[in-house]
């Protein structure tokens, strides 16, 4: 990844203008600490600021980037995978690097803002053109890269990769739209990603062929090892990301980066001492023989870390930030490795209905509109999470469930196929693991292709999140929580962790602008708001304060509910803020109490 | 290199303090970027925090690190070279890492403070005998690591790697001495390093090459230890060259070779086109080094000044000129993967480098002046070596400040470090001769015996016209006129040193932090004591410096780059075109004297 920061339109150009924007894109640096480059055109308007972290042609990429006369200008974030097929497909051009961003100058240059739909990969950009003065700025389809759009007193439009660097010169900002361009002629936004499946109403009827779906993972998988720069892959033993390591380790042999980097696939793994992610990942790894670094983490290691999550992270949604700790913790090892570059398993939950509340989805009709809901939300949760979480130590996350061509693919076959279906022995993502099942050449073990996986911040060992729960509860007192409506009338948190989490969030991010950027709304288990209908039992326990919905722990949760949750009397699965209780989600199917 | 903080006697044991200690060692993580360690003891009034940088054993070296019954902790920045053999001295100690830090721990344990005289290498660190809660901070002898000390309201003493982790929670501070210890028992600090040529008498040793070549290439072999991958920064001058060759002579038997390649990785930077650059690949062909030069605008460096002021703490005007291209470069080294390098500083001061030493009057004179630029080198060329780099997680090593070299070099008989043009010496004679090894040559002749140009000059001379210039678009004559008040101490004397200063306050606007930079007179980077060597020089200390442009001339075809200036300015009226040095001709000067 890089940091990109943008001003357009400012009137100011003084020395004091440029060492401000120096100040405000070193703030990103952590996400390119390998080079910065600023480029300044006071005719044009305009100031683009960049922060590399160089996987593609080290040596000569420094941004911001040219097409061959030098009047477009581009400063980008992201991977454009198919910039090979663009070049060839474009007429002759004369290119200043081998970087894959400096396409998209070119092909500006060629189509004009149509350039932004040919993509094919992660990418935030903002491209300037100095023959009229005008400017795009776009960000991928699904949001895995980051963006901000904000605007100054003096009539100035921001744009940068995370909120802190503009957060304190725009008097108002927000959340750059996933799959939009915002452009200058039009003065604003528009959504340019319109792929088949967005529309909410059209259920889609393609039937359900295990091989096509393999083959359009593998392709997925196959693109993002472009790299020149090692690499790795994410494993924590589930079901999602053992395949991206079973076909990422099936096809680095045939890659170019193999050559360079070695054969042999490294993975890693995070998680407190004996944990249920390291012995999952452990086997997973030994399966496919990959190069496998375990990493573990005390409780207090990631105590000590939360305030620095939630700096880099942006939010203080609960389950984001449970989740990001280990991946924030475990990066800084992997970077510390020299890896610039890991494939990680995000999006497959989304696309597949992989969440254990879909179990309860009335019809497919239902479950599809929400897979969609959920895939919508990404840049919002396991987006942000994956990518600013790596960023924060400058490495990149690359996830293939996330290809567009894939989602095409997966989001067209018959959700009746998506249906968890008990009494056909049907799981969750059955038709993921179904796509995979080739026993004459297996990628996977089948009782690991076919088990249930507790999900990130429960596998990296239980007493994570109860020590969150304890830490918080030192923390905060009873007092603060009754008076949490008041304190924090938007988004009010209504645990203690919840209150602990949006205090340091506040304390980085003070504006009213920012806490504005953290989704919020009532959920179960992860599910968008909608799908709380799903079940009578969660649709008519909505208070905030969740007691009556602590039945649902109690027998989803065999064991305890923390010190921490049962003083407070907050906890609860659904909540007004989207904090579900991670403890009961990795068993809520198996008591049956539950239904 | 690594970042550590450590509060001792801290009254506040609270959750918050704890977090407080946190964000302030996160101001230290650029120079530790692979893991950070807290520990936490005497029931919270004890804080060590460390954040690493993994050079020696990577996968589980992280700090603070203990004794065998975790009674004693230590919290180090640094590199102990000679950490097998006292493994190997010691009476036997389970290890907990293969760090070559934790024997510090283990030796404390069996001698007390005494360790900190065995230890051969470069460190700072803080260590904590919970046994009598007592504490013990020290940092090596020259000062290749940086150190400070600071006092807290609440009575707790601060140590800290740099001055950002403690400015904002110290009512005072300072620089750490190089070579002391400071001891929780005693109550203060005392100096522990005592060499032979800390006293008055002027050494007699004969000059002996071969002893002096081996010393160098033990030092250097010495650095050689890692387990990740290194490279040498190479400008093409005498001392980088050296350490270029030798460490490209030993890479093949080195045991690392197996792990890294057995070519060397050499790094340049430059504007592009600079003396630095052609002299570097030169020298780089020559030895078949692995060669990667980088160039930076002028305009990017300007864009950088400010971060390397946060960085390297200081408003002194060369190290600021000569930190920028460094901090630069070494961005671009760690972006390679790279996380050590072998540097070339120290050699100027041990052997009389500086032209100005061609004017030494007398051996005494030249030894004590080189005594005085050793002991100075803390505040100069280690600050900027050791702070440029760990800006970025890069550890540079400099073999010339290896403790045995360093005694071998400074008992030498004076006399033979005397430029004697007639016989053909030149600055740093004897080390060159010491290397000219026919049969088996280190450098072509050419190079070991050329003179090479100050490192802000060879990275292009545009570097330093572009910051004048830069400068001087922000500093009104108005502002210089009142310099004086505005900052009484150390008062800038030029456009350049007052914009400097400028960024120094918004980053440092502390009393405690303008005081660890050093002033008072300098020419051409001499001690004060060196001006009385020439009476022209003496007599012209005016802070523009006019009368003294005069010296240079003859030294240089064109002007001089050896401005007499204050030390916090350079001489602001001096031609705009810049000077090129006369190989071999400095010595002319005599013409002028």
């Amino acid at each position: 990844m890089c940091g990109i920061l943008a001003v357009l339109g400012s009137h100011d150009y003084s020395p004091a203008k440029r060492a401000r924007i120096l100040e405000l894109s070193r703030r990103l640096r952590h996400r390119g600490p390998d080079w910065s480059g600023l480029f300044v055109d006071e005719e044009a308007g305009c100031y683009l600021s960049h922060e590399r972290l160089a996987i593609i042609d080290p040596t000569s990429g420094d941004q911001p980037l040219y097409n061959g006369s030098k009047n477009i200008v581009v400063a980008v974030n992201g991977e454009i995978y198919n910039h090979e097929a663009l070049k060839k497909s474009m007429k002759e051009h004369h290119y200043h690097t081998h970087s894959d961003c400096e396409v998209i100058a070119h092909l500006y240059e060629d189509v004009g803002e149509e350039a932004v739909g040919m993509l094919d990969g992660m990418f935030s950009f903002v491209l300037v053109d100095l023959r009229d003065k005008s400017f795009i700025a776009a960000r991928d389809p699904i949001g895995i890269t980051p963006l901000y759009l904000g605007w100054g007193n003096d009539g100035a439009v921001y744009f940068a990769s995370e909120m802190k660097a503009l957060k304190d010169d725009c008097e108002r900002f927000e959340i750059f739209p996933p799959g939009h361009i915002y452009s200058s002629k039009s003065g604003g936004l528009r959504r340019y990603f319109n792929p088949a499946w967005y529309s909410e109403t059209v259920i889609p009827s393609t039937p359900y062929d295990p091989a096509v779906l393999r083959t359009a993972f593998e392709k997925a998988v196959m693109k993002r090892l472009m790299t020149d720069v090692p690499f790795g892959v994410l494993l924590s033993g589930g079901l999602d990301s053992s395949l991206v390591a079973a076909v990422a380790s099936r096809q680095l042999a045939q890659t170019e980066a193999a050559n360079v980097w070695g054969a042999q696939l490294h993975t890693f793994s995070v998680g407190l001492k004996g944990s249920p992610d390291l012995r999952a990942a452990k086997e997973v790894a030994d399966y496919l023989k990959t190069k496998h670094h375990e990493f573990t983490f005390t409780v207090q290691d990631g105590l000590d870390a939360i305030s620095d999550v939630i700096y880099h992270t942006e939010t203080y949604d609960v389950t984001t930030i449970r989740a990001s700790t280990p991946m924030f913790l475990m990066t800084r090892k992997i970077k510390a490795l020299g890896v610039k570059m890991v494939l990680s398993g995000e999006g497959s939950d989304e696309i597949f209905g992989g969440y254990l509340y879909f179990h309860k989805a009335p019809s497919k009709e239902e479950l599809h509109k929400e897979t969609i809901r959920k895939i919508k939300a990404l840049y919002l949760y396991d987006c942000l999470r994956a990518n600013k979480s790596t960023s924060a130590w400058g490495l990149e996350a690359r996830v293939p469930f996330l290809d567009k061509d894939f989602m095409s693919v997966a989001m067209a076959i018959d959700p009746a196929e998506k249906m968890v279906r008990k009494d056909k022995g049907r799981i969750e993502k059955w038709i993921m693991r179904r796509a995979f099942d080739t026993p004459e050449n297996p990628y996977l073990p089948k009782h690991i292709l076919y088990r249930q996986k507790e999900q990130f911040s429960d596998g990296v060992g239980y007493s994570w999140i109860d020590g969150l729960k304890a830490h918080a509860a030192h923390q905060v007192t009873d007092r603060m929580l009754k008076n949490a409506k008041h304190m924090y009338p938007y988004n009010t948190p209504n645990t203690k962790e919840a209150y602990f989490y949006r205090m340091e969030f506040e304390k980085h991010f003070p504006q009213e602008s920012a806490r504005m950027t953290v989704p919020g709304g009532p959920s179960i288990a992860c599910s968008t708001a909608a799908a709380i209908a799903w079940d009578k039992a969660w649709a008519d326990n909505l208070d905030p304060s969740g007691r009556a919905a602590l039945g649902v722990h109690d027998s989803a949760y065999p064991d305890t509910i923390t010190p921490a949750a049962t003083q407070s009397g907050h906890e609860n699965a659904i909540s007004a803020n989207g904090f579900s209780n991670n403890p009961m989600l990795s068993n809520i199917l198996k008591p049956q109490g539950v239904y | 290199m690594c970042g550590i903080l450590a509060v001792l006697g801290s009254y506040d044991k609270s959750a918050a303090r704890r977090a407080r200690i946190l964000e302030c060692s996160r101001r230290l993580r650029h120079r530790g970027p692979d893991w950070s360690g807290l520990w936490v003891g005497d029931g919270g009034g004890c804080y060590l925090a460390h954040e690493r940088l993994a050079i020696i054993d990577p996968a589980s070296g992280d700090q603070p690190l203990f004794n065998e019954t975790k009674e004693i902790v230590v919290a180090v920045n640094g590199e102990i070279y000679n950490h097998e053999l006292l493994k190997a001295e010691m009476q036997k100690h389970n290890y907990h890492t293969q760090s070559d830090c934790e024997v510090i721990a283990h030796l404390y344990e069996e001698i007390g403070e005494a360790v900190v005289n065995k230890l051969d290498g470069m460190f700072s660190f803080v260590l904590y005998d919970t046994r009598d809660q007592s504490f013990i901070a020290a940092r090596d002898p020259i000062g290749i690591t940086p150190l400070y000390l600071g006092w807290g309201l609440d009575g707790s003493v601060w140590f800290a790697s740099e001055m950002k982790a403690l400015k904002d929670d110290c009512e005072r501070f300072e620089e750490f001495p190089p070579g002391h210890i400071y001891s929780s028992k005693q109550g203060g600090l005392r100096r522990y390093y005592n060499p032979p040529w800390f006293t008055d008498i002027i050494p007699s040793e004969p000059y002996d090459p071969l002893t002096l070549r081996h010393a160098f290439e033990k030092a250097v072999i010495k650095r050689m230890m890692t387990d990740v991958p290194f490279g040498v920064l190479l400008s093409g001058g005498l001392d980088s060259s050296l350490v270029a060759a030798v460490a490209s002579r030993h890479l093949a038997n080195n045991k690392d070779s197996d792990k890294w390649g057995n070519k060397l990785h050499s790094f340049c930077v430059g504007l592009k086109g600079s003396p630095d650059l052609r002299a570097a690949k030169e020298v780089a062909d020559y030895l078949g080094t692995h060669h990667h030069e980088f160039y930076f605008t002028v305009q990017e460096g300007l864009d950088a000044l400010s971060d390397v002021i946060y960085h390297i703490e200081t408003y002194d005007v060369t190290t600021i000129r000569a930190s920028t291209p460094m901090f630069l470069m070494s961005r671009k080294i760690k972006a390679l993967g790279v996380k050590m390098v072998i540097s070339g500083e120290g050699s100027d001061e041990i052997f009389g480098g500086y032209l100005y030493f061609h004017k030494a009057p007398n051996k005494e004179e030249l030894h004590r002046e080189t005594c005085r630029k050793i002991k100075a080198l803390h505040l100069y060329d280690c600050l900027r070596a050791n702070k440029s780099t760990s800006a970025w997680g890069v550890e540079a090593r400099v073999p010339f400040l290896d403790k045995d070299f360093i005694d071998l070099a400074m008992s030498i008989d004076p006399a033979e470090k005397m430029v004697q043009l007639k016989e053909g010496r030149i600055e740093k004679y004897i080390l060159r001769k010491a290397f000219d090894d026919k049969d088996d040559p280190f450098l072509p002749q050419h190079i070991l015996f050329r003179q090479k140009e100050q490192f802000s000059d060879g990275v292009g001379y545009s570097w330093i016209d572009g910051l004048k210039d830069h400068a001087a678009s922000h500093v009104t004559d108005l502002m210089m006129a009142n310099a004086v008040h505005v900052y009484p101490h150390n008062t800038p004397g030029t456009k350049e040193a007052y914009y400097y200063r400028m960024l120094f306050e918004k980053h440092f606007p502390q009393q405690s932090a303008r005081f660890t930079v050093p002033g008072g007179p300098s020419v051409a980077c001499s001690t004060a004591a060196a001006i009385a060597w020439d009476k022209a020089w003496s007599n012209n200390l005016d802070p523009s410096g006019r009368a003294a442009s005069g010296v240079h001339v003859a030294a240089y075809t064109e002007e001089s780059p050896v401005e007499v200036t204050d030390i916090n300015g350079s001489v602001e009226e001096s031609p705009k075109k810049k000077p090129k040095l006369v190989d071999g001709n400095a010595l002319e000067v005599s013409a002028l004297a």
